[in-house]
Protein backbone atom coordinates (compact mmCIF):
# COMPACT_ATOMS: atom_id res chain seq x y z
CA UNK A 1 0.00 0.00 0.00
CA UNK A 2 3.13 2.27 0.88
CA UNK A 3 3.39 2.74 -3.36
CA UNK A 4 0.75 2.70 -5.46
CA UNK A 5 0.85 -0.23 -7.96
CA UNK A 6 1.38 1.51 -11.51
CA UNK A 7 -2.33 3.13 -12.62
CA UNK A 8 -3.85 1.45 -15.48
CA UNK A 9 -4.85 3.65 -17.80
CA UNK A 10 -8.24 1.78 -18.70
CA UNK A 11 -11.01 4.58 -17.47
CA UNK A 12 -14.58 3.68 -17.04
CA UNK A 13 -15.32 7.30 -17.84
CA UNK A 14 -14.93 9.58 -20.92
CA UNK A 15 -13.54 12.29 -19.51
CA UNK A 16 -9.91 12.87 -18.78
CA UNK A 17 -8.15 14.56 -15.27
CA UNK A 18 -5.00 16.57 -15.80
CA UNK A 19 -2.98 17.58 -11.98
CA UNK A 20 -0.60 19.83 -11.61
CA UNK A 21 1.55 19.57 -8.10
CA UNK A 22 5.01 21.28 -6.68
CA UNK A 23 5.69 23.32 -3.48
CA UNK A 24 4.15 26.85 -2.66
CA UNK A 25 5.79 28.87 -5.33
CA UNK A 26 6.91 26.38 -7.60
CA UNK A 27 4.84 27.91 -10.59
CA UNK A 28 2.40 25.05 -11.02
CA UNK A 29 -0.29 27.75 -10.76
CA UNK A 30 1.05 29.90 -13.21
CA UNK A 31 1.39 27.29 -15.66
CA UNK A 32 -2.30 25.67 -15.09
CA UNK A 33 -3.97 28.72 -15.46
CA UNK A 34 -2.08 29.37 -19.03
CA UNK A 35 -3.20 25.47 -19.75
CA UNK A 36 -6.95 26.58 -18.84
CA UNK A 37 -6.94 29.22 -21.27
CA UNK A 38 -5.69 27.99 -23.93
CA UNK A 39 -8.31 25.50 -23.57
CA UNK A 40 -10.79 27.80 -23.04
CA UNK A 41 -9.94 29.75 -26.39
CA UNK A 42 -10.51 27.02 -27.87
CA UNK A 43 -14.07 26.08 -27.09
CA UNK A 44 -12.94 23.18 -24.97
CA UNK A 45 -15.33 21.15 -22.31
CA UNK A 46 -13.21 21.99 -20.05
CA UNK A 47 -13.34 22.20 -15.91
CA UNK A 48 -11.00 24.14 -13.29
CA UNK A 49 -11.04 22.74 -9.77
CA UNK A 50 -8.79 24.00 -6.93
CA UNK A 51 -7.65 22.43 -3.92
CA UNK A 52 -9.29 23.25 -0.75
CA UNK A 53 -12.08 25.55 -2.16
CA UNK A 54 -15.59 23.92 -1.26
CA UNK A 55 -17.36 26.16 1.22
CA UNK A 56 -18.88 22.63 2.86
CA UNK A 57 -15.49 23.22 5.47
CA UNK A 58 -14.60 26.52 5.35
CA UNK A 59 -16.35 27.35 8.99
CA UNK A 60 -14.59 24.55 10.20
CA UNK A 61 -11.15 25.02 9.00
CA UNK A 62 -11.22 28.78 10.22
CA UNK A 63 -12.15 28.02 13.53
CA UNK A 64 -9.97 25.07 14.02
CA UNK A 65 -6.77 27.65 12.12
CA UNK A 66 -7.93 30.39 14.55
CA UNK A 67 -7.82 28.62 17.66
CA UNK A 68 -4.97 26.38 16.91
CA UNK A 69 -7.12 23.19 17.24
CA UNK A 70 -5.93 20.99 14.38
CA UNK A 71 -4.09 17.97 14.82
CA UNK A 72 -2.23 16.72 11.88
CA UNK A 73 -5.07 14.01 12.24
CA UNK A 74 -7.82 15.98 11.94
CA UNK A 75 -6.18 18.59 10.00
CA UNK A 76 -5.69 15.83 6.97
CA UNK A 77 -9.01 14.43 7.61
CA UNK A 78 -10.93 17.99 7.19
CA UNK A 79 -9.30 18.37 3.74
CA UNK A 80 -9.93 14.86 2.70
CA UNK A 81 -13.67 15.61 3.68
CA UNK A 82 -13.25 18.37 1.37
CA UNK A 83 -12.13 16.63 -1.39
CA UNK A 84 -14.77 14.22 -1.12
CA UNK A 85 -17.44 16.56 -1.69
CA UNK A 86 -15.37 18.33 -4.71
CA UNK A 87 -14.48 14.37 -5.70
CA UNK A 88 -18.33 13.71 -5.48
CA UNK A 89 -20.23 16.27 -6.56
CA UNK A 90 -17.99 17.91 -9.49
CA UNK A 91 -15.13 15.85 -10.64
CA UNK A 92 -16.64 12.25 -10.87
CA UNK A 93 -19.92 13.30 -12.27
CA UNK A 94 -17.76 15.85 -14.94
CA UNK A 95 -15.58 12.91 -15.72
CA UNK A 96 -18.26 10.52 -16.18
CA UNK A 97 -19.88 13.33 -18.64
CA UNK A 98 -16.72 13.69 -20.50
CA UNK A 99 -15.08 16.86 -19.54
CA UNK A 100 -11.49 17.46 -19.24
CA UNK A 101 -10.74 18.45 -15.96
CA UNK A 102 -8.45 20.56 -14.63
CA UNK A 103 -7.22 20.07 -10.71
CA UNK A 104 -4.49 22.87 -9.21
CA UNK A 105 -2.87 20.15 -6.72
CA UNK A 106 -4.73 17.12 -5.88
CA UNK A 107 -4.08 13.93 -3.63
CA UNK A 108 -0.74 14.32 -3.70
CA UNK A 109 -0.46 17.59 -2.08
CA UNK A 110 -1.77 15.19 1.39
CA UNK A 111 0.32 12.68 0.80
CA UNK A 112 3.72 15.41 0.28
CA UNK A 113 2.20 17.57 2.83
CA UNK A 114 0.50 15.53 5.45
CA UNK A 115 3.18 13.22 5.78
CA UNK A 116 5.66 15.86 6.48
CA UNK A 117 3.11 16.67 9.49
CA UNK A 118 3.61 12.96 10.63
CA UNK A 119 0.27 10.92 9.19
CA UNK A 120 1.31 7.62 8.19
CA UNK A 121 1.63 7.14 4.41
CA UNK A 122 -0.06 3.71 4.21
CA UNK A 123 -2.79 5.65 6.41
CA UNK A 124 -3.09 8.52 4.03
CA UNK A 125 -3.15 5.96 0.70
CA UNK A 126 -6.01 4.43 2.53
CA UNK A 127 -8.03 7.89 2.96
CA UNK A 128 -7.91 9.06 -0.66
CA UNK A 129 -8.22 5.54 -2.36
CA UNK A 130 -11.88 6.49 -3.69
CA UNK A 131 -9.99 9.33 -5.74
CA UNK A 132 -9.51 9.00 -9.54
CA UNK A 133 -6.23 8.47 -10.79
CA UNK A 134 -4.77 11.26 -13.18
CA UNK A 135 -4.45 10.54 -16.86
CA UNK A 136 -1.27 13.39 -16.47
CA UNK A 137 0.25 14.96 -13.44
CA UNK A 138 2.61 17.32 -13.87
CA UNK A 139 5.26 17.56 -11.00
CA UNK A 140 6.97 21.28 -11.27
CA UNK A 141 9.80 21.70 -8.77
CA UNK A 142 12.03 24.81 -8.36
CA UNK A 143 14.77 24.76 -6.28
CA UNK A 144 14.00 25.19 -2.47
CA UNK A 145 15.54 28.64 -2.58
CA UNK A 146 13.93 29.65 -5.16
CA UNK A 147 10.26 28.78 -4.15
CA UNK A 148 10.84 30.10 -0.37
CA UNK A 149 11.85 33.46 -1.82
CA UNK A 150 8.76 33.53 -4.00
CA UNK A 151 6.46 33.02 -1.15
CA UNK A 152 7.88 34.70 1.54
CA UNK A 153 8.69 38.12 -1.13
CA UNK A 154 5.50 38.22 -1.84
CA UNK A 155 3.87 37.71 1.56
CA UNK A 156 3.66 40.29 4.39
CA UNK A 157 3.57 37.38 7.04
CA UNK A 158 3.55 33.65 6.76
CA UNK A 159 0.24 32.25 8.70
CA UNK A 160 0.50 29.73 11.18
CA UNK A 161 -0.21 26.24 9.45
CA UNK A 162 1.16 27.07 5.99
CA UNK A 163 4.26 27.90 7.37
CA UNK A 164 4.53 24.47 9.76
CA UNK A 165 4.53 25.96 12.99
CA UNK A 166 2.16 23.22 14.57
CA UNK A 167 5.25 21.01 14.17
CA UNK A 168 7.18 22.86 16.61
CA UNK A 169 10.34 22.97 14.45
CA UNK A 170 11.08 26.85 14.97
CA UNK A 171 9.92 29.35 16.52
CA UNK A 172 10.83 31.67 13.56
CA UNK A 173 8.23 31.57 10.95
CA UNK A 174 10.83 32.01 8.06
CA UNK A 175 12.75 29.40 9.21
CA UNK A 176 9.94 27.03 10.31
CA UNK A 177 8.04 27.31 6.79
CA UNK A 178 11.89 26.37 4.90
CA UNK A 179 12.14 23.15 6.83
CA UNK A 180 8.48 22.33 6.39
CA UNK A 181 8.40 23.28 2.19
CA UNK A 182 11.61 20.89 2.27
CA UNK A 183 10.12 18.00 3.74
CA UNK A 184 7.25 18.47 1.33
CA UNK A 185 9.77 18.70 -1.43
CA UNK A 186 11.02 15.72 -0.72
CA UNK A 187 8.09 13.62 -0.26
CA UNK A 188 7.07 15.14 -3.62
CA UNK A 189 10.47 13.47 -5.17
CA UNK A 190 9.48 10.01 -3.60
CA UNK A 191 6.64 9.95 -5.20
CA UNK A 192 7.92 10.88 -9.20
CA UNK A 193 8.25 7.18 -10.52
CA UNK A 194 5.43 5.46 -8.15
CA UNK A 195 2.93 7.76 -9.43
CA UNK A 196 4.13 9.06 -12.85
CA UNK A 197 4.91 12.15 -12.25
CA UNK A 198 6.01 14.30 -15.31
CA UNK A 199 8.38 16.16 -14.27
CA UNK A 200 8.36 20.32 -14.98
CA UNK A 201 11.12 22.40 -14.27
CA UNK A 202 10.08 25.46 -12.57
CA UNK A 203 13.21 27.63 -12.99
CA UNK A 204 12.43 27.60 -17.09
CA UNK A 205 11.04 30.87 -18.68
CA UNK A 206 7.11 30.82 -18.28
CA UNK A 207 6.21 31.01 -21.75
CA UNK A 208 8.98 28.47 -22.84
CA UNK A 209 7.56 26.12 -20.09
CA UNK A 210 3.73 26.23 -20.92
CA UNK A 211 4.96 25.53 -24.83
CA UNK A 212 5.97 22.34 -23.54
CA UNK A 213 2.89 21.29 -21.23
CA UNK A 214 0.66 22.51 -23.88
CA UNK A 215 2.69 19.65 -26.22
CA UNK A 216 2.85 17.12 -23.46
CA UNK A 217 -1.13 17.43 -23.06
CA UNK A 218 -1.78 17.03 -26.90
CA UNK A 219 0.33 13.98 -26.82
CA UNK A 220 -1.25 12.25 -23.83
CA UNK A 221 -4.90 13.15 -24.64
CA UNK A 222 -7.18 13.13 -27.35
CA UNK A 223 -8.11 16.64 -27.20
CA UNK A 224 -10.61 16.52 -30.25
CA UNK A 225 -12.83 14.13 -27.88
CA UNK A 226 -13.66 17.62 -25.58
CA UNK A 227 -13.47 19.97 -28.80
CA UNK A 228 -16.52 21.83 -29.85
CA UNK A 229 -18.86 19.90 -31.91
CA UNK A 230 -18.96 20.76 -35.17
CA UNK A 231 -22.55 22.06 -36.58
CA UNK B 1 -7.68 -6.79 15.66
CA UNK B 2 -7.11 -10.15 15.86
CA UNK B 3 -8.82 -12.54 17.74
CA UNK B 4 -7.51 -14.82 20.79
CA UNK B 5 -5.89 -11.44 22.09
CA UNK B 6 -8.06 -11.81 25.24
CA UNK B 7 -6.44 -14.96 26.16
CA UNK B 8 -3.56 -12.13 27.85
CA UNK B 9 -4.50 -11.86 31.39
CA UNK B 10 -5.41 -8.22 32.78
CA UNK B 11 -3.56 -8.98 35.80
CA UNK B 12 -0.34 -9.49 34.05
CA UNK B 13 -0.47 -5.92 32.59
CA UNK B 14 1.72 -3.97 35.17
CA UNK B 15 4.46 -6.69 34.97
CA UNK B 16 4.62 -7.49 31.67
CA UNK B 17 4.61 -3.54 31.00
CA UNK B 18 8.03 -3.14 33.28
CA UNK B 19 9.03 -6.02 31.84
CA UNK B 20 8.85 -4.14 28.26
CA UNK B 21 11.23 -1.40 30.03
CA UNK B 22 13.73 -3.95 29.76
CA UNK B 23 13.43 -6.56 26.80
CA UNK B 24 12.20 -4.35 24.45
CA UNK B 25 10.08 -5.41 21.95
CA UNK B 26 9.96 -8.98 22.24
CA UNK B 27 7.81 -8.33 25.72
CA UNK B 28 5.41 -5.66 24.14
CA UNK B 29 4.39 -7.72 21.54
CA UNK B 30 2.65 -10.24 24.05
CA UNK B 31 0.42 -7.53 24.95
CA UNK B 32 -2.74 -6.21 23.34
CA UNK B 33 -2.34 -2.99 21.52
CA UNK B 34 -4.29 -0.63 22.80
CA UNK B 35 -4.85 1.15 19.19
CA UNK B 36 -5.85 -1.26 16.13
CA UNK B 37 -3.00 -0.08 14.51
CA UNK B 38 0.33 2.32 14.49
CA UNK B 39 -1.01 4.81 17.34
CA UNK B 40 -1.84 8.27 16.55
CA UNK B 41 0.82 10.49 15.51
CA UNK B 42 2.29 11.74 19.10
CA UNK B 43 0.69 9.73 21.50
CA UNK B 44 2.80 6.84 24.65
CA UNK B 45 -0.16 4.15 24.78
CA UNK B 46 1.40 3.68 27.81
CA UNK B 47 0.27 6.64 29.32
CA UNK B 48 -3.07 6.26 29.16
CA UNK B 49 -3.95 4.84 32.34
CA UNK B 50 -8.18 5.49 31.93
CA UNK B 51 -10.16 3.08 30.79
CA UNK B 52 -12.45 3.40 27.62
CA UNK B 53 -15.99 1.64 27.70
CA UNK B 54 -18.36 2.01 24.39
CA UNK B 55 -21.78 1.57 24.64
CA UNK B 56 -23.28 0.76 21.34
CA UNK B 57 -26.42 0.03 19.63
CA UNK B 58 -29.50 2.09 17.38
CA UNK B 59 -31.24 4.45 18.27
CA UNK B 60 -34.11 3.40 20.62
CA UNK B 61 -31.92 1.10 22.21
CA UNK B 62 -31.64 2.96 25.67
CA UNK B 63 -27.94 3.95 25.34
CA UNK B 64 -28.35 7.39 26.49
CA UNK B 65 -30.09 6.51 29.62
CA UNK B 66 -27.23 3.43 30.22
CA UNK B 67 -25.03 6.30 30.02
CA UNK B 68 -27.01 8.41 32.61
CA UNK B 69 -27.53 5.37 35.11
CA UNK B 70 -23.72 4.80 34.83
CA UNK B 71 -22.32 8.11 34.99
CA UNK B 72 -23.96 8.39 38.30
CA UNK B 73 -23.07 5.13 39.50
CA UNK B 74 -19.60 5.49 38.69
CA UNK B 75 -19.20 8.85 40.26
CA UNK B 76 -20.88 7.34 43.62
CA UNK B 77 -17.91 4.74 43.71
CA UNK B 78 -15.33 7.51 43.39
CA UNK B 79 -14.47 7.71 39.45
CA UNK B 80 -14.20 10.46 37.37
CA UNK B 81 -16.09 10.30 34.26
CA UNK B 82 -15.86 11.82 30.64
CA UNK B 83 -18.06 11.28 27.72
CA UNK B 84 -18.09 11.20 24.05
CA UNK B 85 -20.56 10.30 21.17
CA UNK B 86 -21.47 12.16 18.12
CA UNK B 87 -21.06 15.45 16.60
CA UNK B 88 -20.04 16.29 19.88
CA UNK B 89 -16.46 18.46 18.98
CA UNK B 90 -16.10 21.49 18.72
CA UNK B 91 -14.52 21.35 15.34
CA UNK B 92 -16.89 19.86 13.03
CA UNK B 93 -19.84 18.93 15.29
CA UNK B 94 -22.66 21.53 14.41
CA UNK B 95 -21.10 21.69 10.85
CA UNK B 96 -22.22 18.04 10.44
CA UNK B 97 -25.88 19.18 12.33
CA UNK B 98 -25.79 21.56 9.22
CA UNK B 99 -25.21 18.82 6.85
CA UNK B 100 -27.43 16.52 7.78
CA UNK B 101 -30.26 19.41 7.88
CA UNK B 102 -29.70 20.03 4.33
CA UNK B 103 -29.75 16.21 2.94
CA UNK B 104 -27.52 17.31 -0.05
CA UNK B 105 -24.14 15.91 1.80
CA UNK B 106 -22.77 13.00 -0.23
CA UNK B 107 -21.88 9.59 1.71
CA UNK B 108 -18.15 9.69 1.23
CA UNK B 109 -18.19 13.55 2.72
CA UNK B 110 -20.32 12.27 5.64
CA UNK B 111 -18.43 9.67 6.31
CA UNK B 112 -15.19 11.65 6.85
CA UNK B 113 -16.71 14.77 8.34
CA UNK B 114 -17.85 12.02 11.08
CA UNK B 115 -14.23 10.83 11.10
CA UNK B 116 -13.09 14.51 11.79
CA UNK B 117 -15.66 14.35 14.66
CA UNK B 118 -14.65 11.38 15.97
CA UNK B 119 -10.84 12.25 15.94
CA UNK B 120 -11.38 15.52 16.92
CA UNK B 121 -12.71 14.37 20.36
CA UNK B 122 -10.81 11.61 20.66
CA UNK B 123 -7.34 13.47 20.60
CA UNK B 124 -8.27 16.71 22.40
CA UNK B 125 -11.37 15.44 24.49
CA UNK B 126 -10.53 11.60 25.35
CA UNK B 127 -6.77 11.23 25.74
CA UNK B 128 -5.98 13.56 28.01
CA UNK B 129 -9.32 12.54 29.87
CA UNK B 130 -6.92 8.72 30.14
CA UNK B 131 -3.95 10.12 30.59
CA UNK B 132 -5.58 11.75 33.75
CA UNK B 133 -6.98 8.14 34.55
CA UNK B 134 -10.64 8.59 34.15
CA UNK B 135 -13.01 6.49 32.71
CA UNK B 136 -15.12 7.42 29.49
CA UNK B 137 -18.07 6.14 28.89
CA UNK B 138 -18.79 6.59 24.97
CA UNK B 139 -21.84 6.78 23.58
CA UNK B 140 -21.34 5.19 20.23
CA UNK B 141 -18.10 5.25 18.65
CA UNK B 142 -16.25 3.87 15.25
CA UNK B 143 -18.55 1.23 15.12
CA UNK B 144 -21.86 2.87 14.58
CA UNK B 145 -19.61 5.23 11.79
CA UNK B 146 -18.29 1.93 10.30
CA UNK B 147 -21.70 0.41 10.07
CA UNK B 148 -23.31 3.73 8.49
CA UNK B 149 -20.81 3.62 5.89
CA UNK B 150 -20.82 0.35 4.88
CA UNK B 151 -24.37 0.11 4.35
CA UNK B 152 -23.57 2.54 1.96
CA UNK B 153 -21.07 0.76 -0.06
CA UNK B 154 -18.14 2.33 1.33
CA UNK B 155 -15.66 -0.41 2.16
CA UNK B 156 -15.14 -1.98 5.23
CA UNK B 157 -11.02 -2.29 4.61
CA UNK B 158 -11.37 0.99 3.83
CA UNK B 159 -12.99 2.38 6.95
CA UNK B 160 -11.04 0.39 8.92
CA UNK B 161 -7.70 1.76 7.31
CA UNK B 162 -9.26 5.10 8.79
CA UNK B 163 -10.01 4.13 12.08
CA UNK B 164 -6.99 1.93 12.54
CA UNK B 165 -5.11 4.80 14.54
CA UNK B 166 -7.94 5.17 17.33
CA UNK B 167 -8.14 3.73 20.25
CA UNK B 168 -9.32 -0.12 21.12
CA UNK B 169 -11.58 0.28 23.98
CA UNK B 170 -11.72 -2.05 27.26
CA UNK B 171 -15.26 -2.82 27.14
CA UNK B 172 -18.03 -2.58 24.06
CA UNK B 173 -21.44 -2.88 25.12
CA UNK B 174 -23.93 -3.83 22.06
CA UNK B 175 -27.25 -2.76 23.68
CA UNK B 176 -28.99 -5.39 20.59
CA UNK B 177 -32.69 -4.39 20.15
CA UNK B 178 -35.12 -5.10 16.97
CA UNK B 179 -35.71 -3.00 14.86
CA UNK B 180 -39.41 -2.82 15.77
CA UNK B 181 -38.80 -2.44 18.97
CA UNK B 182 -36.42 0.58 18.36
CA UNK B 183 -39.28 1.90 16.18
CA UNK B 184 -41.70 1.95 18.93
CA UNK B 185 -39.27 3.24 21.08
CA UNK B 186 -38.06 6.03 18.57
CA UNK B 187 -42.00 7.26 17.58
CA UNK B 188 -42.89 7.39 21.06
CA UNK B 189 -39.91 9.43 22.29
CA UNK B 190 -39.75 12.17 19.20
CA UNK B 191 -43.83 11.39 17.91
CA UNK B 192 -41.83 11.07 14.40
CA UNK B 193 -38.34 8.96 12.59
CA UNK B 194 -35.48 10.88 11.33
CA UNK B 195 -34.52 10.97 8.33
CA UNK B 196 -31.11 9.53 8.79
CA UNK B 197 -32.14 6.39 10.85
CA UNK B 198 -34.53 5.80 8.17
CA UNK B 199 -32.28 5.42 5.82
CA UNK B 200 -34.27 7.45 3.63
CA UNK B 201 -31.15 8.69 1.77
CA UNK B 202 -30.81 5.53 0.13
CA UNK B 203 -34.19 5.31 -1.10
CA UNK B 204 -35.52 1.50 0.36
CA UNK B 205 -38.61 2.17 0.53
CA UNK B 206 -41.73 5.41 0.02
CA UNK B 207 -42.78 3.83 2.98
CA UNK B 208 -41.61 5.63 6.52
CA UNK B 209 -41.82 2.29 8.59
CA UNK B 210 -40.45 -0.12 5.94
CA UNK B 211 -37.50 2.27 5.14
CA UNK B 212 -36.79 2.56 8.73
CA UNK B 213 -37.24 -1.34 9.30
CA UNK B 214 -34.85 -1.99 6.40
CA UNK B 215 -32.26 0.18 7.26
CA UNK B 216 -32.16 -0.87 10.88
CA UNK B 217 -31.43 -4.20 9.80
CA UNK B 218 -29.20 -3.48 7.36
CA UNK B 219 -27.57 -1.78 10.29
CA UNK B 220 -27.91 -5.08 12.57
CA UNK B 221 -26.45 -7.18 10.17
CA UNK B 222 -23.18 -4.84 10.20
CA UNK B 223 -23.40 -5.19 13.83
CA UNK B 224 -23.00 -8.57 13.93
CA UNK B 225 -20.13 -8.51 11.53
CA UNK B 226 -18.43 -5.88 13.83
CA UNK B 227 -19.26 -7.81 17.08
CA UNK B 228 -17.09 -10.96 15.75
CA UNK B 229 -14.72 -8.73 14.53
CA UNK B 230 -13.88 -6.86 17.67
CA UNK B 231 -15.43 -9.31 20.40
CA UNK B 232 -18.76 -6.77 21.56
CA UNK B 233 -20.55 -7.98 24.64
CA UNK B 234 -23.65 -8.41 23.14
CA UNK B 235 -26.62 -7.39 25.29
CA UNK B 236 -30.48 -7.65 25.23
CA UNK B 237 -31.31 -4.22 24.66
CA UNK B 238 -35.29 -4.98 25.45
CA UNK B 239 -34.72 -6.17 28.82
CA UNK B 240 -35.55 -3.64 31.74
CA UNK B 241 -33.27 -0.91 32.00
CA UNK B 242 -32.52 -1.72 35.17
CA UNK B 243 -31.60 -5.29 34.36
CA UNK B 244 -29.33 -4.04 31.41
CA UNK B 245 -27.84 -1.61 34.18
CA UNK B 246 -27.12 -4.57 36.48
CA UNK B 247 -25.38 -6.48 33.70
CA UNK B 248 -22.93 -3.42 32.97
CA UNK B 249 -22.45 -2.61 36.32
CA UNK B 250 -21.12 -6.22 37.09
CA UNK B 251 -19.45 -6.14 34.23
CA UNK B 252 -17.84 -2.94 34.24
CA UNK B 253 -16.99 -3.21 38.31
CA UNK B 254 -15.01 -6.58 37.45
CA UNK B 255 -13.13 -4.75 35.12
CA UNK B 256 -12.34 -1.94 37.74
CA UNK B 257 -12.40 -3.92 40.03
CA UNK B 258 -14.87 -2.85 42.24
CA UNK B 259 -16.15 -4.83 45.14
CA UNK B 260 -19.95 -3.89 45.45
CA UNK B 261 -22.20 -3.51 42.07
CA UNK B 262 -25.07 -1.86 44.34
CA UNK B 263 -26.88 1.37 42.79
CA UNK B 264 -30.37 2.74 43.52
CA UNK B 265 -29.97 5.84 41.42
CA UNK B 266 -30.83 9.09 43.11
CA UNK B 267 -34.32 10.97 42.89
CA UNK B 268 -32.88 13.06 39.62
CA UNK B 269 -32.96 10.10 37.71
CA UNK B 270 -35.72 7.50 38.68
CA UNK B 271 -37.55 8.39 35.89
CA UNK B 272 -34.90 6.97 33.84
CA UNK B 273 -35.49 3.68 36.03
CA UNK B 274 -38.61 1.97 34.62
Amino acid sequence: MATAPAPALKREYPGALVVVEGIDGSGKSTQLYLLKRWLEIGGYRIHFTEWNSSPLVKSATRRGKQRRLLTPTTFSLLHAADFADRCERQIMPLLHGGYLVLADRYIYTAFARDAARGCSPHWLRNLYSFAPTPDITFYFRAPLDVAVNRIVAGRPKLKYYEAGMDLGISLDRAESFRIFQERILNNYDAMVDSDNFVLMDGTVRVNKLQKLMRQIVGERISLQQFAPKKR
Amino acid sequence: MKRGEKSVPKAKAPKAAAARKKKGKAAAAELPSRFYGSPLPGVKPEELSGTLVVIEGTDGSGRSTQISLLTEWLESEGFAVQTMGLRRSYLVGEDIDGLLAENTVTRMTLALMYSTDFFDQLERRILPALRSGLIVLADRYIFTLIARAAVRGIGRDYLHGIYETSLRPDLTFWLNVRPEIAFDREFKKSQTISYWESGRDMSLSNDLFQSFIRYQSMIKREFEYLSKRHGFIEMDGESSVADVNRILRTRIASHLGIRSTHYTPSHALTHLWR
